[in-house]
């Protein structure tokens, strides 16, 4: 059964990684199956750890695929302070896999019609035009709720305090801040 | 010459293939006895940064006919080996300042 489910997500990886490592990987993970300790909460934590790392190492194979390297092997030196926060980052992810859906549906719809006969499509209208507008409210959805993430991440970023700063441009023409209005002056 | 702070899993896999060649298990197994049991890597995690360091030109295949395609070995190259040695002088040099830090700070 965990072989199967481990075979299933091998198959989210590119081709040529799968061609590449695929064999490797399921005789390794075999292997250290049968070396685990029979203690249930060994195996629970065995399996979460090889299905997690199989989802992680797909989703950066592909974005190494398409962008290149973008995750180099150095350690993430982001500042702590600018970073997003995890929730973020997950959220980010849903949104991404709801548009893809999104998109992947109203392919879908859009083949659906085309492939109608004309006295059909007259009476699959009205169903049509129903799953256009459920689909522009899923997609007015998920917009609102990445506008939503992106907000909620700067405002963890701590983006919104630049709203205090004074520019040099204001700084020439109207005289430096009053002391307590920047947010540098805050102790 | 690359310069820069490696990931912890990154590093452990080059000090284990810096001993001798060794194959995806093998890997696993050692990292985990290196760590002392701390960093127990995922199949996933290990061919990610296998990929990555044969990319780079840091590891490289042991090639023999025997050996099975499911069981393949890695080796360290010369410029893996260099850059694991600069890795290992730049964290012995951070110890070193760190060190001199704390003796500071308690005297």
């Amino acid at each position: 059964m965990a072989l199967t489910v481990y075979c299933w997500l091998l198959c989210l990886y590119p081709g040529s990684c799968r061609h590449e490592f695929g064999e490797e990987m399921t005789s390794v993970f075999r292997e250290a199956r049968s070396a685990l300790p029979p203690a249930l909460a060994a195996k629970i934590s065995f399996y979460r750890r090889e299905f997690c790392g199989l989802l992680s190492g797909a989703l950066r194979a592909h974005l190494d695929r398409l962008f290149g390297p973008v995750i180099p092997l150095r350690r993430f030196s982001m500042q702590r302070q600018v970073r997003f926060p995890r929730s973020t980052v997950f959220l980010m992810c849903v949104i991404l896999a709801g548009l893809v859906l999104a998109i992947h549906k109203a392919q879908n719809v859009v083949q659906m019609k085309e492939s109608l006969p004309p006295a059909t499509a007259t009476a699959w209208g009205p169903v049509l035009w129903g799953l256009l507008f459920a689909l522009a409210l899923i997609l007015a959805a998920v917009a609102a709720a990445a506008a939503w993430g992106v907000l909620f991440a700067l405002r963890r970023t701590g983006m919104h305090r630049l709203d205090g700063m004074q520019t040099w441009a204001e700084h020439h023409w109207r005289g430096p801040t009053k002391p307590g209005n920047s947010c540098f002056d805050r102790k | 010459m690359e310069t820069f702070a490696l990931s912890e899993p990154v590093l452990l896999v080059l000090l284990s293939l810096a001993e001798q060649p060794r194959h995806g298990y093998a890997i696993l197994k050692d990292v985990e006895s290196l760590s002392g049991g701390r960093v127990l890597l995922s199949t996933g995690t290990l061919y990610g940064a296998l990929q990555r360091l044969l990319d780079r030109g840091w590891i490289e295949r042991v090639e023999e006919d025997s050996t099975p395609r499911d069981r393949r070995t890695y080796r360290l190259t010369l410029r893996g080996r260099r850059n694991l040695q600069m890795e290992i002088e730049r964290m012995r040099h951070l110890t070193k300042v760190a060190a001199l830090r704390i003796a500071r700070k308690e005297a």
